[in-house]
């Protein structure tokens, strides 16, 4: 069977659906959807309904943690803050090579969390990581130097009820992970 | 109803019950996909199969195309045909769309998506035998179509930029999801259909109900359109 055995429509039935369906569409289009999701609202009751707000909210680009002009692994410096929302975990990664050398200090604004600095070698498939270190702290400074490549960086755990801040100082050969 | 069918029902209706309670413990977890995607590099085949049966449980115009496909389709066999079809389309083109490193405008491809739907309310009100004078190979369009639905699934994973390692596995799992995600999205409305097709209203609505589909069709031609071109501008 390469067809629906399905009831045939006059052509009066045929035309008046496609109308009745083409109408409706704009109908709506014109009414909310365009409204909601583009802000444009030519009949404005897109405004009346309050929908042209979903599309202004959306229009406001939430700002990324961390734009580096240039992502090269040549040595650099970065001090990034982060946020960690409340009750979440959050990774920062950093991109190293193997034997890579990074001078790191990251410090809260008094909150600790629970962290763990670790890395995960490249290419690698089982979910295998080593952990550098692993505490509950509110700041932490050091240096590595990775005893493979891949990613390298720290998880963060924010078990407070507010969002908690991380300024994290880093320099050495790395690219940040996006 | 045909003993077979509600077997099939009765089937779907435990498997249904076994997954509801993995959906419910990963409520609300959107930012947290987002985030995953983003930071995520590796294999992982799980979260993987859990975003594309998400995206497909969520992905109403994947399911309202669905709907005008089984519509008129009586029996378990040709319901299984039909979705095979379409599983088959949408599994080539999502797999060589990501892995070829196809792009797609998310719009237009959506756009066309949108046009599956109209295509299919269309013919389900016997428009084209009326039009034409014959019904174009339903199979043929089914299948076509889901190679149209395959390239929207690909510009929704491509969006994240995923990281090389593990990418075939994790596309290959992602599309498992997509179809585990459309065998239970599917259990639902077949649910539903099977219940409104033993009152004499399911084909006397059958002209409303293909019409909205239409009309659905066309909304999501007009919302993706206008969003292709403002992102042109």
């Amino acid at each position: 069977m390469n067809t629906n055995n399905i009831p045939t429509q006059s052509a009066t039935t045929l035309i008046k659906a496609s109308i009745a369906a083409t109408l409706f569409a704009i109908v709506v289009l014109v009414i909310v959807i365009l409204p909601a999701e583009y802000n444009i609202d030519p009949t404005g009751i897109g405004k009346i309904l309050n929908l042209t707000s979903i599309a202004e909210a959306s229009e406001i680009t939430p700002v990324k943690e961390a734009s580096p002009a240039e992502q090269t692994v040549s040595e650099r410096t970065d001090t990034v803050d982060i946020e960690i929302p409340a009750h979440k975990g959050l990774e920062y990664k950093l991109l190293m090579e193997k034997h890579a050398h990074l001078e790191y200090a990251w410090t809260t604004d008094g909150e600790e969390l629970y962290f763990d600095f670790h890395g995960e070698p490249r290419g690698d498939t089982t979910g295998y990581f080593e952990s550098f270190a692993i505490t509950t702290s509110n700041n932490m400074k050091g240096s590595l130097t990775t005893p493979f490549a891949g990613s390298h960086g720290w998880y963060w755990k924010n078990e407070t009820d507010a969002p908690v801040i991380v300024t994290l100082s880093i320099k050495g050969s790395y690219v940040l992970k996006p | 109803m045909k003993p077979s069918s509600s077997s099939f029902i009765r089937l779907l209706l435990v498997i249904l019950g076994l997954t509801a309670s993995f959906a419910l413990l990963a409520h609300g977890v959107d930012e947290d996909t987002r985030q995953f995607l983003m930071v995520h590099q590796g294999t992982s085949i799980i979260p993987f199969m859990y975003i594309g049966a998400k995206h497909m449980i969520a992905g109403y115009d994947h399911l309202l195309f669905l709907v005008g496909v089984i519509f008129f389709l009586f029996n378990t066999r040709d319901i299984l045909i039909y979705v095979s079809l379409f599983t088959l389309g949408h599994s080539i083109t999502l797999l060589y769309g990501v892995l070829g490193g196809i792009n797609v405008n998310p719009y237009l491809i959506d756009a066309i998506i949108g046009f599956s739907i109209v295509y299919k309310g269309f013919d389900n009100l016997g428009g084209f035998k009326r039009l034409l004078g014959y019904q174009p190979n339903t199979k043929v369009a089914v299948m076509v179509f889901g190679l149209f639905h395959g390239f929207g699934l690909a510009t929704k994973i491509q969006e994240f930029d995923l990281p090389t390692d593990g990418l075939i596995t994790n596309i290959l799992a992602f599309n498992i999801g997509v179809e585990i995600g459309q065998f239970i999205a599917l259990g639902l409305i077949l649910i539903g259909i099977s219940f409104w097709r033993r009152y004499p209203g399911y084909l006397h609505f059958s002209t409303a109900t293909n019409t909205l589909l239409m009309s659905s069709g066309l909304m999501l031609i007009g919302f993706q359109l206008s969003g292709y071109f403002i992102s042109q501008n």
